[in-house]
């Protein structure tokens, strides 16, 4: 059996280069290394010796990689760009997600694709799970806006809660606006005339 | 009909040209909505333009070269109607080297052969005393920033392949890189020399100017096999690049110019350092020191194949590709003026300091005088 490869994982943000050398991981990929996006990446490459290497696409080191499997100099094993260019959903996977690879010359196609493919859904799922957290984090804000608007018109029109929400949701349904975008408008509105 | 086109660029001043067809609404004039998209590394903008995440994109004209060609991986022909301006750059070194530089300059060191033998010297001290070899930065394998460093380092008789190290620094990294010692210079374009000099932490030592005069930069690139059906958008989306080039060139609209670079680059720049950056160098309105000699004029944006040739001819020189005659060919094709505006000035010439005259119409004599120099040299 082969060796295992040593996979080089670099990405500026630590917890989604956790979830990925987790599910590397658990894949069998026990010689995995996260390196932080900084200035002295050829050093730390050069010392780890990867087989493959995955980067973040927000990474402005990508062009250090560019470079490094132009000349071979650098490091101990030429580098080249991840899957022969004809894999198209490949790469519009791998771009999608927001990765891209380098391998060592000669690494066979289906030892490369399975780590790929991990990494791509990992990416994915790292992805998901933060819109979520943005949208339940903004569904809060919303509720607290609402709220707040809402003990608002009850104080300006003394009027109890349910008839100050119905009120808001009125004007919403008439201007044909999201409700927490009136309860803003209100806020807004009351701390100009406060 | 509007057309949308997504269109991938790297906030650099010399992107300048595109957020003038944007924000004077010439694109929209002629029909085009576009959406800028800032991006962090060329290789980024090469794989989604060519994935065709981007329909057009702000290159470095011999990345576009290199990827049409097929050097390295990766081949997609591209074409390029127009460019997007000529120069920008600057070597820019660390004070220590800068002081060594004095020490052994003989003569004037606002001559780049003076700086090179200067240079020399240093990098053989530096062999006898067991010192590591000098560092020195640019932005990609295929930028003309790397190949202005190889004509400044011939120039003093300088292997850029054994006698120092060239590394690719992405240019937000540049300063600090500079500032801890991990390169002793860079050849890096606006706004970041003037950002290195701000800090404190390295010297302007030549514009690229000084280097190459009217050097090609960057230009826009478009698949080829989108342009065949997409021939209209591609012409109106260059001449709203010609009337941004033609609208930046009136003096009176250079406050708006630099007030919407300001805004749109994506360090905190000040409006100060972008008006000289616009200067040019020794120009006696402007700062001498920041001035770039960057051009964004009508003559500066014409796609002429005679620069795509001088640009082959350093990769070959570079030892990144071998000459052919079809190579060439295929280089010459990649500037595409017949898919942009037509623009009746004749176009700058690249004109190297030092070395050989090149003439597009005989590279090999050329790369043959460059490199017997090396040989003699050596």
């Amino acid at each position: 059996m082969s060796r295992d490869l040593r996979i080089a994982v670099i990405d500026k943000n630590p917890l989604r280069a956790a979830i990925l050398e987790d599910g590397l991981r658990a894949a069998g990929h026990l010689n995995v290394v996260h390196i932080d996006d900084t200035a002295d990446l050829l050093d730390r490459i050069h010392a780890i010796d990867p087989d493959v290497i995955l980067i973040d696409l927000e990474s402005p080191s990508r062009d250090i990689l560019e470079h490094m499997f132009k000349v071979s100099r650098s490091v101990a094993r030429p580098i080249a760009m991840f899957v022969d260019r004809s894999d198209a959903a490949m790469i519009d996977a791998a771009i999608d997600a927001g990765i891209s690879a380098y391998i060592v010359d000669g690494l066979r196609k289906d030892r490369v694709k399975p780590i790929l493919d991990i990494t791509i859904s990992r990416f994915n799922a790292f992805a998901k799970l933060k819109k979520e957290l943005q949208s339940a984090k903004s569904q809060l804000e919303d509720r607290k806006m609402i709220d707040r608007a809402k003990l608002l018109v009850m104080r300006a029109k003394s009027i109890p809660e349910d008839q100050a929400y119905a009120l808001m949701r009125q004007v919403a349904m008439n201007e044909n606006k999201k409700i927490a975008e009136v309860a803003r408008s209100i806020i807004t509105a009351a701390e100009l005339l406060r | 009909m509007t057309k949308r086109l997504r269109i991938g660029y790297v906030p650099l001043t010399d992107a300048a040209l595109l957020h003038v067809a944007k924000a004077q609404n010439f694109a929209a004039a002629r029909g085009i909505e576009m959406e800028l998209v800032a991006d962090v590394s060329w290789a980024n903008i090469r794989d989604k333009l060519v994935a065709g995440y981007f329909d057009a994109a702000h290159m470095l004209a011999p990345a576009a070269i290199a990827v049409s060609l097929g050097i390295g991986h990766i081949k997609a022909p591209l074409l390029a109607p127009v460019a997007l301006g000529l120069n920008g750059n600057a070597i820019t070194v660390s004070n220590t080297l800068f002081e060594a530089l004095l020490q052994e300059a003989q003569g004037d060191m606002a001559n780049p052969r003076v700086t090179a033998k200067a240079l020399a010297k240093v990098v053989a001290k530096r062999r006898q005393s067991g010192e590591p070899q000098l560092t020195l930065g640019h932005v990609f394998p295929f930028s003309s920033h790397h190949y202005q460093l190889r004509l400044w380092l011939r120039a003093g008789c300088i292997d850029p392949d054994e006698d120092v190290r060239l590394t690719v620094v992405p240019p937000p990294f540049m300063v600090e890189t500079l500032r801890k010692g991990q390169v002793d210079g860079f050849c890096v374009g606006a706004p970041w020399n003037s950002l290195a000099v701000a800090a404190g932490t390295g010297a302007i030592l030549h514009q690229g100017t000084d280097i190459v005069r009217d050097c090609p930069e960057k230009v826009l690139a478009v698949r080829a096999a989108w342009a065949l059906s997409h021939e209209r958008e591609i012409s109106a989306l260059a001449e709203a690049v010609a009337d941004a080039s033609r609208w930046a060139a009136v003096p009176g609209n250079r406050s708006a110019l630099v007030t919407l670079l300001a805004n749109t680059a994506e360090h905190a720049v000040s409006t100060a350092t972008i008006d000289s950056i616009l200067d040019t160098p020794g120009s006696p309105s402007g700062t001498a020191l920041a001035a770039t000699g960057l051009r964004l004029d009508e003559e500066a944006i014409k796609a002429d194949p005679a620069q795509a040739l001088w640009l082959f001819a350093q990769m070959v020189a570079a030892g990144q590709t071998d000459y052919s005659d079809a190579l060439a060919e295929a280089a010459a094709a990649v500037y595409a003026p017949a898919l942009g505006p037509p623009i009746p000035h004749t176009t700058a010439t690249p004109a190297v300091f030092d070395g050989p005259a090149f003439s597009p119409n005989d590279i090999p004599s050329y790369l043959a005088a460059l490199e017997n120099r090396r040989t003699r040299a050596g």
